[in-house]
């Protein structure tokens, strides 16, 4: 593990750590509704600044929270063409199956590769700690994860043009 | 540019078919089984390596079972493993079919009251790992209700009651305008094997000692296919056979399998038992003791009422438990008789003021019973409309695999 | 299964069931092979022992200039009909009361059929070079697919063949790119030192073609060049095992990005699980002594916990 990465979780860990206050908030706008703020935006009074936690440009941590809700979104290291297909692909995976992850949010924020939308309803049924611990673990599996299958696609292309090329030996 | 055929693969729990769209038969005919190393050795942790192409599918999966565990990704008709499954197709289209996934549009079959999710999945895997250019995903008790349009008697519409009895489970599903009436769909625990196992056991009780045990379950298949029909009445067919045993036993001689020695066996009473298991439920089970019109009945009466007629006119076989010479005949006699005994009732319970309209039952049954959800599918595929009905490579890009939880044959209906 | 059959599974298996069974029943079987070929097997109308079997091939008309006609009738001569049934390019007849003794094994020769047209270009280019002529030979293309096409080219010491293949999609061009990159550096593994160098290049057609109008110049084309050397197809053995693997090599890197999507999909599904095992340890554990309380049929009594039963599952374990 590269010295850089474990200050850019800490410092993710303690920023989510923070911004997980969260508390139940009426809708100003509409009567009898309770809509996420972050996502709604109408409600200026309640957004709080958002910020980005930055390892390099290619891997960012966007947090924006508000009074009972938190958006976290993730912009995972994509160095070259098969990372990029590789990370796209496994986020859409992902995000298709959100529904079983809770958290997850079916669209990335724009510039961003994944999100994660946590509301006062999240904190209140869950443990908050054990959420942020989700969400750093994810941090680092999936960086763990496109490395392994870039490198096991790599052995696998090795193998196959081997194969095939020994047949004519 | 003509294009080529589709391909219609109908994976069921214990036999996939598979083949070209315009044909009459499926060209392969493949248990659904994954022949997979033993050693478990292929985890996520050897990544180093394809040994995930190291499998076999179908028979040669059970000819290798020594060497090759083998699973069964499929457990009452839905798909549980999925990762099998998907290595299960790669095989199945470039070795057996032997075509471009790319080049060709897909028919795949689902089992009636399938979650959405798992057609989800199905998208997921077509699309992305196959490309394959478009896709249609259809229920089987409809593409069976279509196979029957090849029958004398049928009336081409998509309006019936299919009984469904393979290998595994038998059932019986109302089927109104093409939708799948899932709340009245019935269920039966008895099909294929369990005649099987009844026929097997018949044979040991009346003292068939030359059959070796390691063929027996093989012998009771084959002389339960080859020599079984419906009697009309089990008693008489007893006194028949015992009025007359030359003219009714038949001889069935086979070769054992290990020393290459023939050998015969006497067929009695199973030729007419075996299909009569059906009808008469006690002779194998002792908790399930419905027998088939009688559930066939109520699953028609618990539909709405203005599709009860369409469904007692419409009964359709499928499946290759169903193959039983004058099964169809039978079944339709019993029914009749359960539907004409009621509307008499009623009819003396009313005084004689009220005249019923007499009800039109009728079974069908047809030559390509044995795989008629792979015929549906394949006559299907064939029509102009499938391509207008499948999801196309397009459009899944443009919406993600929540394009199959629309089906567009109902889109007027919606 | 790693390398993929020279001949057609489906249509061997096909033509022996045919050829073994004891009735000739009347049969009508459309087939495909890879790169849009199709069959048709069809009883003849008149004669219920006279079997046809009809082959479309949309680059027919290429191969004839380079020979095909001469391979048709030495590998099929005697079943060759003279003139093709409309729509289709070769048809082959088999009088099933008289075929030879080895019937599995004609079965395997015909489904070589494919194999056999497309050899064409090869041998010529083979042949050529066993001429010693001078100079490079004639540029030989086979348009196998729509947009695809063979280029085999002989010169005095070696055969060149070029690949054109398209990739249809992003993730394909990618992971294809993979791929061709280790086709061009196997050759350094001491043990295939003596395989056909591969070269590779997007976009920019290689030199042998260049001269070719009608090449495609974007990002989705890759041109594979295989340079065969005398070994590969000085004896006989050898060349139609060359020619064997060297045509199916656009369906093995095709066959074989799928593995590997189809693998790529695994681990992903194992990795999803993982993440819900971690999601899940945030949920605490809901397990009161009231929601423990449950009906005499052993169902909860609190609604949302009900375990769920649709119809379908009568002794479904979930």
């Amino acid at each position: 593990m590269s010295n850089t990465l474990r200050p850019y979780l800490n410092a993710v860990r303690s920023t989510l750590t923070a911004a997980m206050c969260l508390e139940n908030f009426a809708s100003q706008i509409v009567e009898k509704h309770n809509v996420p703020e972050v996502e709604a935006g109408n409600t200026k009074e309640v957004l709080l600044n958002p910020l980005i936690v930055s390892r390099n440009e290619n891997e960012q941590v966007l947090i924006e929270s508000s009074i009972n809700s938190v958006r976290v979104s993730i912009r995972i290291k994509q160095a070259d063409d098969i990372e990029r297909i590789l990370a796209h692909k496994f986020t859409r995976f992902l995000m298709m199956r959100a529904e079983n992850f809770v958290i997850l949010r079916r669209v990335p924020i724009k510039g961003y590769d994944i999100s994660f939308l946590v509301t006062n309803f999240h904190t209140e049924q869950m443990f908050k700690h054990k959420l942020v611990d989700f969400i750093i673990e994810f941090m680092e599996e999936v960086d763990k994860e496109i490395s392994e299958m870039k490198l096991s696609i790599n052995a696998r292309a090795r193998i196959v043009a081997e194969s095939y090329l020994s047949q004519f030996v | 540019m003509s294009r080529l055929p589709p391909v219609v693969i109908d994976n069921g729990t214990g036999y996939t078919k598979m083949g070209f769209a315009g044909n009459t038969d499926p060209q392969f005919v493949i248990p659904t089984a994954i022949g997979l190393p033993n050693q478990s050795r292929h985890g996520i942790a050897s990544k180093r390596g394809i040994e995930d192409l190291d499998f076999y599918i179908g028979d040669e999966a059970i000819s290798n079972a020594k060497t090759y565990g083998v699973k069964y990704p499929i457990r009452h008709g839905q798909i549980e493993n999925w990762d099998h499954m998907e290595r299960y197709w790669e095989q199945s289209i470039f070795k057996y079919m032997r075509c471009e996934p790319e080049d060709h549009y897909f028919l795949l079959t689902e089992p009636p009251l399938n979650a959405p999710e798992n057609r989800e999945q199905m998208a997921e895997i077509f699309f992305e790992s196959f490309n394959v250019q478009g896709m249609y995903i259809a229920v089987q008790a409809v593409l069976a209700l279509a196979a029957s349009w090849t029958a004398k008697n049928s009336q081409q519409t998509l309006t019936g009651t299919v009984i469904d009895s393979g290998d595994g489970v038998t059932h019986v599903i109302p089927v109104a305008e093409g939708y799948v009436l899932g709340s009245s769909i019935k269920h039966i625990p008895i099909a294929g094997r369990d005649i099987t196992a009844f026929v097997q056991q018949l044979l040991r009780d009346h003292g068939e000692t030359s059959i070796p045990p390691e063929d027996s379950l093989e012998v009771a298949r084959r002389i339960k296919e080859q020599y079984s029909y419906t009697c009309h009445d089990m008693a008489k067919e007893f006194a028949k056979f015992d009025a007359d045993p030359v003219k009714y036993y038949k001889r069935f001689d086979t070769i054992n399998s290990i020393n290459q020695s023939t050998y015969s066996v006497d067929v009695g009473y199973e030729r007419f038992l075996a299909p009569e298991v059906f009808f008469n439920p006690e002779l194998v089970s002792s908790d399930f003791l419905t027998p088939l019109p009688d559930i066939v009945d109520t699953c028609i009466q618990v539909s709405p009422i203005d599709t009860r007629r369409g469904l007692y006119s419409n009964i359709v076989l499928s499946g290759g438990s169903t193959m039983f010479k004058d099964f169809g005949k039978r079944l339709q006699r019993d029914i009749k008789r359960i539907v004409d005994g009621r509307v008499k009732k009623s009819e003396e319970l009313s005084g004689g003021r009220l005249q019923a309209k007499p009800i039109d039952v009728n079974v069908v049954a047809h030559k390509k019973q044995r795989h008629a959800v792979w015929f549906g599918g394949s006559i299907m595929a064939c029509t102009d409309q499938f391509y207008q009905f499948s999801h196309t490579k397009a459009e899944y890009e443009e919406h993600g695999p929540s394009i199959c939880r629309h089906n567009r044959v109902f889109e007027s209906l919606a | 299964m790693i390398l993929l059959e020279p001949n057609s599974y489906v249509l061997e298996e096909t033509l022996l069931a045919r050829f073994t069974s004891e009735k000739p029943e009347i049969v009508d079987i459309t087939l495909v092979d890879f790169d849009n070929v199709v069959y048709h097997v069809q009883t003849s109308a008149e004669q219920r022992n006279l079997l046809n079997l009809s082959v479309e091939m949309k680059y027919f008309n290429e191969v004839v200039e380079y020979g095909a006609q001469d391979i048709l009738k030495r590998e099929y001569g005697d079943y060759l009909v003279p003139t093709a049934n409309p729509q289709y390019q070769i048809t082959l007849q088999f009088n099933l009361e008289q075929l030879p003794a080895d019937k599995a094994a004609l079965a395997k020769h015909v489904s070589m059929l494919k194999r056999n047209m497309l050899a064409s270009s090869f041998i010529r280019a083979f042949e050529y070079w066993e001429s010693q002529q001078e100079g490079a030979g004639p540029l030989m293309t086979t348009h196998y697919r729509d947009n695809e096409a063979i280029y085999v080219q002989a010169q005095q010491d070696r055969v060149t063949v070029i690949f054109s293949t398209l990739f249809k999609e992003e993730v394909d061009r990618v992971l294809g790119k993979v791929f061709l990159q280790e086709f061009v550096d196997a050759r350094r593994q001491v043990s295939i030192q003596n395989a056909p160098q591969v070269l590779y290049s997007s976009r920019e057609p290689p030199l042998e073609i260049r001269h070719l109008s009608n090449l495609r110049q974007d990002e989705s084309v890759g041109y594979v060049s295989f340079v065969l050397f005398p070994r590969h197809f000085a004896d006989m053995e050898s060349r139609e095992k060359t020619i064997s693997q060297i045509q199916l090599f656009r369906d093995y890197l095709h066959y074989h990005i799928k593995c590997a999507k189809a693998y790529m999909h695994s681990r992903m599904r194992l990795r999803v699980q993982e993440f819900l095992k971690v999601i899940n340890r945030a949920k605490p554990d809901r397990v009161t002594a009231a929601s423990d309380k449950r009906t005499a049929t052993g169902r909860y009594m609190r609604p949302h916990l009900r375990q769920p039963t649709s119809p379908q599952h009568v002794e479904s374990d979930w």
